[in-house]
C-alpha cells in the first residue's frame, strides 16, 4: 500500500505540483491581502487538484470513457464596514490548467480575493443600510452572530492506495465495465438494459487561512456503479448500486475485504445485481396489507434510513433553519429551547453516530474550515445527543466544532455534511431476528427515498421485500416499500444485528447551487413495526 | 466571464488545429464560460443569523473536444480542458482524447446541421443582467430581507417574545457564453444567455404559518422589481395561512397548482420524455408512441425561444438550433427529447418497435433539437455530456376554465399550493410517485379556498396518471413555476383531479 502526498518532480505532476507551491506561497499570499485591504479582517484559501479516469459500457458495448485533470479554488474573505456590520464574501473559479503556471495561479487567486473581498464589503454595507432602517430588536438575532475563531492547525495526510489512479490503464478500466456489462446482458431476454461504471480519481487539497492553518489532504477514491432494467410476464424492475472505497482500483478489480465495509469485485457485484433485478422483475407487486407490521431491515436498506432520518436531520445548518427554503428543517430541533437533545427520540436499543475517521466512503480527518474530523453521537441508547457543526454553528450552538463543514469541491462554499453516518450494531444474529417474527416482512436493499419536511416521516423503496412466515423468509416481492413516522419507527425497534456494514453513497445533494457529495452510510440489521406500500 | 470573440477566436483556432490531424475523421470543438453568482438569504429571528450568507460567485471556463477516428468510423474519444483556452491546451486535449478512444458500435458520427447558422444579437435587456455586478444582487437580497422584516412589523402588532420568524431562499444570477465549431460545421456559432432565478420561503413557527414566493427573469429590471416584492410577497402569504386545519388522511378531489404540477412534471414525467428513456426501457410511457397518455385536452412542449420562458437558447450544445418539440399534443404521445446520439441508438434498438409500441410511426423521427451540457448550477459547462435536456416546459390545456371555476369544480377538497421531494418511489417507469405537501395549501368548501391546510400535514401516493388522465378541470392561464435544483422552467396551468390518496404525518414535536 502505498501514500500519495503528490510529491513528484515539477513538470511530470501536472496541476498536483500547485499543492506544494501553495503549502509554502499561500500563506503569505493570504496575509498580504488582509494587510493592504483596509477592512478586511480574515482570509481563507482552499485549492484542490484533482485527476480523474472514468469508463462505462451499455448492453456489453463500450460506451465512453474519460480523462480529466482539474484545478480549482475557493477563498472566503470577511470584512468589517461601518456599525459593526461584517460581511463575508466567497468565490469560487476552477482554474484548470492555469495552476501549472506559478504566476497566473497566483493572479488567478488575487483576482478572487478581490472578488470576495467586493462581495463582502456590499454585503456589510447592506446590512448596515438594513439595520439602520429597522428597529434594532429585528437585527438582534444578526447582531448576536458572533465572531467564529479559524482554526490554526497544521497537517499533511497522504491517501492510501496501491495503484496509483494517475498511471491505472484505461483499458483495464474500460474492459472491466465491458465484460461485467455483457454477462448482465447475456443473463437472458428479460434484462431490457444494463449500466455498468467505473471511476478511479486522485484529490490532493489544501486548506490555508490568515490564522496560521496550512492542511494539506490527498485521497483516492474508487467507485463501481451498475443499473440494471428487467421486464418479465408483465413486472418490471428498476435497480441501482454503488460499491466504492478510499483507496486506489485495487478494491474494485477483486472482492475487497474490510472489517465494515466489504465489497465484491466490480464484476461479480454488477452480474449480482443483474441476476437480482431479473428475479426481482419476475416477483409479484407487493400489495401492502393493512396497518401496521413488524417489519426486519437489512443494513443496505438501514444505510439511506440513516442518511435520511438521521444524518440529514442532524445537520446543523438544518436544524438552525438555514436549510428551510431548500431541504427543510430537523425533526430534532423545533427552536433552540425546545428540541430533543437529551430526550428519547427511539428505543433504548437505538444508537448513530458519525465518524470520518473510520475507513469509509465519507472517511477524512480535517473538515474545510481546517477542524478536526471526530466521532459526534447523534443517538445514544435511544436518546438524542448532537449535531454534526461547522465552526459558526458550533458557535450558536455552544458545542465544539466538530469537523462536519466540507465542500464537494473547492470551488464551492463548505456546508455542514455528513462523513461516515450510521446505526451503531447491537447484539443479535440477523437470522435470530428473522426467526423470532411469527409474521412480518423482510425488507432487503434500498432505492428511492421521499421524506417530509422535517424528516419526522419517510417513505423509502425497497430492492426486495420478502414475506416472514412463522420465522422463515417466504415469497419474494417488488415495488415495496416502508412507510412510517421517525420517531414511532425508531420507538418500536426491538432488535439490533450485529451485522453493521457501511455502505458507498455516491450522490448526496445539497445547498444552492447542489453539491454532489460521497460519504457512506449504514446499519445493521434492524426490526421495527411500520406500514409498507405497494405498487 | 471570457467574452465571445475570444472565445470563437479560440475555437475558430482550434478547429484549424485539429484539421489538420491525419488520424481524425472529424471533430468537435465546445468552450463554455459560465458564472453562477449567489446571494443566499438566511434571516432567522431567534436564532443567530448572517441574514445574507453565502454570498458567492463560482466561475468555470473551458473547452471539450470530440474525436472521430479515420481508421474506424465507431472509435470516438472525447476529452475536457479546464481553465486554459490557448493551443497548448488543445494539444493536451487532444492527447487525452486520443487515449480514451473507445470502439462504440452504435456511434452514429458527429452532429451534422446546417452548415452555417446567422447568430441572433442579445437584446440590450438581456445583456444588462449579464453585466450586472455584485452590489446590485445584495441590494436586491437584503431588500427581500428588508421586504419581509417589515411586512411582518405592520400585520404583527403585538410583539411576540419568540416568533420563529426564518426567512431563507436565494437570489441566484446565471449567465453563460459558448461557442462551437467543428469538421461538420463551416462556421463558429455562439450563444449566452443570462437568467435570474429566487425562491424565498418564510415561516413564523409560532403561528404555524409557512408561506412562498418566487420569480424567475431574464432582465435587471425584473430583478429589482423581484427583489422589492419577494420577501413581503412570501412573508403576507405565510401569516394568511398560519394555524392551517389538519383534516384526516383519506381521498380528496384536488387542485394542484402550478408548483405541484411543475414538480410533478420535473421529476415524473420529463425523464420519460426523452429518447435515451426508451432505449433504457424506463420511461414510464414505454411501448405507448404514438398513444393517448394524458387527458385529450394536455398538450406539453419544450420551447427553448418561448417568450414566456425564462430559459433562452439559440443552439443546442451540439451546435444544431435548438427547436421547439411537441412532446404531448391533444393527450398523445408524440415526440421525445433527443440529442444525437439517444436518436440514433433508439431509431437503430433491434428492439424499438417492442420499446416505442404499435403505436409508434413506421419511420419516427427524433430531432435532436434538446442537447445541452448542464452542471449543477443549471449554466451550460464544457465537461459533461450533451444531454437531453427540456429548457422551457409549457403545458397548455383545451377547453381550460378559470382557476376559480377549476376551485368550484372541486366543491369540498384540497388546493396544493407546493409538494417536496417528490420522487418515482418505484422506479421511472412505474409511474408511482409520494411526495409531501409543504405549504402554500388550502382546504376548499363550497367551491371556495375556505381555510389554510397545514404545512407537511399530508403525504400523497399517487401515480401519475391519476393526475394527467382525466383531470376534472384543468386551468386556461399557464403560469411560471421553478422546481428546486432543476435546469428547466416551468410554464404550467393548475390542475384539478377527482381522487387522490392523502396519508397524514404525524407531528415532529415533542409531547
Amino acid at each position: 500500500m502505498s501514500m500519495t502526498n503528490s510529491r513528484r518532480s515539477r513538470g511530470s505532476d501536472g496541476v498536483f505540483g500547485a499543492v506544494e507551491f501553495l503549502r509554502a506561497a499561500g500563506e503569505p499570499m493570504l496575509r498580504r491581502f488582509v494587510r493592504t485591504h483596509r477592512g478586511a479582517a480574515y482570509a481563507e484559501l482552499r485549492f484542490e487538484a484533482s485527476f480523474t479516469r472514468t469508463a462505462s459500457a451499455v448492453d456489453g458495448e463500450a460506451r465512453d470513457a474519460f480523462e480529466s485533470g482539474n484545478a480549482a479554488l475557493g477563498v472566503r474573505v470577511r470584512c468589517a464596514a461601518g456599525g459593526g456590520a461584517v460581511g463575508e464574501g466567497f468565490t469560487g473559479v476552477e482554474v484548470g490548467r492555469i495552476a501549472l503556471s506559478r504566476t497566473k495561479l497566483a493572479a488567478s487567486i488575487d483576482a478572487a480575493l478581490a472578488g470576495a473581498f467586493e462581495r463582502a464589503r456590499c454585503n456589510a454595507r447592506e446590512m448596515a443600510a438594513l439595520a439602520r432602517s429597522v428597529p434594532a430588536a429585528a437585527m438582534k438575532s444578526i447582531a448576536l452572530f458572533g465572531e467564529v475563531a479559524p482554526s490554526c492547525e497544521r497537517a499533511e495526510i497522504p491517501a492510501i492506495h496501491r495503484r496509483d489512479p494517475r498511471t491505472l490503464n484505461p483499458s483495464e478500466l474500460g474492459r472491466a465495465c465491458r465484460e461485467a456489462s455483457a454477462e448482465i446482458a447475456a443473463l437472458g431476454r428479460e434484462i431490457a438494459y444494463n449500466a455498468v461504471a467505473a471511476l478511479s480519481e486522485l484529490r490532493h487539497e489544501v486548506f490555508l487561512n490568515t490564522a496560521g492553518a496550512n492542511i494539506s489532504q490527498a485521497f483516492a477514491f474508487s467507485q463501481g456503479d451498475c443499473y440494471v432494467v428487467a421486464a418479465a410476464d408483465g413486472g418490471y424492475q428498476e435497480s441501482y448500486d454503488t460499491i466504492g472505497q478510499q483507496r486506489g482500483f485495487e478494491c474494485l478489480a477483486n472482492d475487497w475485504r474490510d472489517e465494515l465495509a466489504p465489497n465484491p469485485g466490480l464484476h461479480r457485484f454488477a452480474v449480482e445485481l443483474g441476476r437480482e433485478t431479473r428475479e426481482v422483475a419476475a416477483a409479484p407487486a407487493l400489495k401492502p396489507p393493512d396497518g401496521e407490521v413488524v417489519v426486519v431491515t437489512d443494513p443496505h436498506f438501514n444505510a439511506l434510513i440513516a442518511h435520511e432520518i438521521i444524518g440529514h436531520p442532524c445537520e446543523a445548518d438544518r436544524a438552525l433553519k438555514m436549510e428551510a427554503a431548500y431541504a427543510g428543517r430537523s425533526w430534532f430541533l423545533g427552536s433552540l429551547e425546545r428540541n430533543e437533545i437529551g430526550r428519547p427520540v427511539g428505543s433504548p436499543l437505538l444508537w448513530a453516530c458519525s465518524d470520518p475517521t473510520l475507513n469509509g466512503y465519507g472517511h477524512y480527518l480535517y473538515d474545510h474550515e481546517g477542524t478536526p474530523g471526530r466521532r459526534v453521537t447523534h443517538i445514544e441508547g435511544g436518546v438524542f445527543r448532537g449535531f454534526l457543526n461547522s465552526r459558526a454553528t458550533a458557535a450558536i450552538l455552544g458545542a465544539e466544532p466538530n469537523g462536519s463543514a466540507r465542500a464537494s469541491e473547492a470551488w464551492h462554499a463548505p456546508l455542514i455534511r455528513m462523513s461516515n453516518t450510521f446505526f451503531l450494531p447491537g447484539e443479535n444474529d440477523p437470522q435470530k431476528i428473522i426467526a423470532e417474527v411469527d409474521r412480518g416482512y423482510y425488507v432487503c436493499g434500498h432505492l428511492v427515498p421521499s421524506i417530509a419536511e422535517s424528516r419526522e416521516n419517510f417513505r423509502i423503496s425497497a430492492r426486495r421485500v420478502y414475506e416472514i412466515e412463522h420465522g422463515r423468509i417466504g415469497r419474494l416481492f417488488r415495488s415495496g416499500s416502508v412507510i412510517a413516522d421517525s420517531k414511532r419507527f425508531f420507538s418500536a425497534i426491538d432488535a439490533v444485528g450485529n451485522d453493521l456494514r457501511l455502505v458507498a453513497i455516491p450522490n448526496c445533494g445539497k445547498g444552492q447551487p447542489m453539491q454532489v457529495k460521497r460519504m457512506s452510510n449504514g446499519g445493521p440489521t434492524l426490526r421495527s413495526r411500520a406500514r409498507l406500500g405497494g405498487g | 466571464m471570457r467574452t465571445t470573440a475570444d472565445m470563437r477566436g479560440f475555437v475558430r483556432e482550434a478547429c484549424a488545429m485539429l484539421a489538420r490531424q491525419r488520424d481524425l475523421a472529424g471533430f468537435d470543438v465546445y468552450a463554455s464560460s459560465s458564472e453562477h453568482r449567489v446571494a443566499r438569504i438566511n434571516y432567522t429571528s431567534d436564532i443567530p443569523a448572517r441574514g445574507v450568507e453565502e454570498f458567492k460567485s463560482l466561475d468555470a471556463d473551458g473547452f471539450a473536444i470530440r474525436i472521430a477516428m479515420a481508421h474506424d468510423p465507431h472509435a470516438t474519444g472525447n476529452a475536457a480542458i479546464a481553465g486554459d483556452m490557448t493551443i497548448g491546451a488543445v494539444r493536451e486535449a487532444l492527447e487525452r482524447a486520443r487515449r480514451a478512444v473507445i470502439v462504440d458500435p452504435h456511434f452514429p458520427g458527429l452532429p451534422r446541421g446546417p452548415k452555417r447558422l446567422r447568430t441572433i444579437p442579445a437584446s440590450a435587456e438581456k445583456s444588462r443582467l449579464m453585466g450586472a455586478k455584485d452590489e446590485i444582487l445584495a441590494a436586491a437580497a437584503w431588500r427581500i430581507v428588508g421586504g419581509a422584516l417589515a411586512a411582518f412589523r405592520a400585520r404583527m402588532k403585538l410583539a411576540m417574545p419568540r416568533p420563529g420568524l426564518v426567512i431563507g431562499g436565494d437570489l441566484s444570477l446565471i449567465r453563460d457564453r459558448i461557442a462551437i465549431g467543428g469538421s461538420n460545421f463551416d462556421d463558429v456559432r455562439n450563444d449566452e444567455s443570462a437568467r435570474f432565478a429566487s425562491s424565498v420561503t418564510a415561516l413564523v413557527e409560532a403561528l404555524n404559518a409557512k408561506g412562498s414566493a418566487t420569480a424567475m427573469g431574464v432582465t435587471l429590471e425584473e430583478l429589482n422589481r423581484a427583489g422589492a416584492r419577494l420577501g413581503r410577497e412570501a412573508l403576507i402569504r405565510a401569516l394568511a395561512l398560519r394555524h392551517g386545519e389538519r383534516p384526516r388522511h383519506g381521498t380528496f378531489r384536488v387542485v394542484m397548482g402550478p408548483q405541484p404540477i411543475a414538480e410533478i412534471l420535473n421529476y415524473m414525467v420529463v425523464p420519460s420524455l426523452t429518447a435515451s428513456a426508451f432505449q433504457a426501457a424506463n420511461s414510464a410511457y414505454q411501448g405507448r408512441f404514438g398513444e393517448l397518455v394524458m387527458d385529450e385536452r394536455i398538450s406539453l412542449a419544450d420551447d427553448p425561444g418561448a417568450p414566456a420562458g425564462s430559459i433562452h437558447r439559440t443552439i443546442t450544445c451540439e451546435g444544431l438550433p435548438a427547436e421547439r418539440t411537441e412532446l404531448v399534443r391533444h393527450g398523445r404521445l408524440c415526440g421525445l427529447l433527443a440529442n444525437t446520439y439517444d436518436a440514433h441508438r433508439l431509431l437503430a434498438d433491434e428492439r424499438r418497435a417492442e420499446k416505442l409500441g404499435a403505436g409508434a410511426p413506421a419511420e419516427p423521427a427524433f430531432p435532436p433539437h434538446s442537447a445541452y451540457r448542464m452542471g449543477e448550477s443549471s449554466a451550460r459547462r464544457f465537461d459533461g455530456h450533451p444531454g437531453a435536456a427540456a429548457t422551457n416546459l409549457l403545458m397548455t390545456a383545451g377547453a381550460g376554465v378559470s382557476d376559480a371555476e377549476l376551485i368550484r369544480a372541486v366543491g369540498d377538497g384540497i388546493y396544493v399550493g407546493r409538494v417536496w421531494y417528490t420522487y418515482p418511489i418505484n422506479g421511472q417507469r412505474a409511474g408511482d410517485f409520494t411526495c409531501t405537501i409543504s405549504g402554500d395549501s388550502y382546504v376548499i368548501r363550497g367551491g371556495r379556498l375556505a381555510a389554510p391546510l397545514a404545512p407537511n400535514h399530508f403525504r400523497i401516493n399517487a401515480n401519475i396518471s391519476e393526475i394527467f388522465s382525466n383531470p376534472i378541470g384543468i386551468a386556461r392561464r399557464p403560469r411560471p413555476a421553478m422546481v428546486w435544483g432543476s435546469p428547466e422552467a416551468y410554464i404550467v396551468p393548475p390542475v384539478a383531479i377527482d381522487k387522490l390518496a392523502l396519508s397524514a404525518i404525524a407531528s415532529a414535536e415533542s409531547d
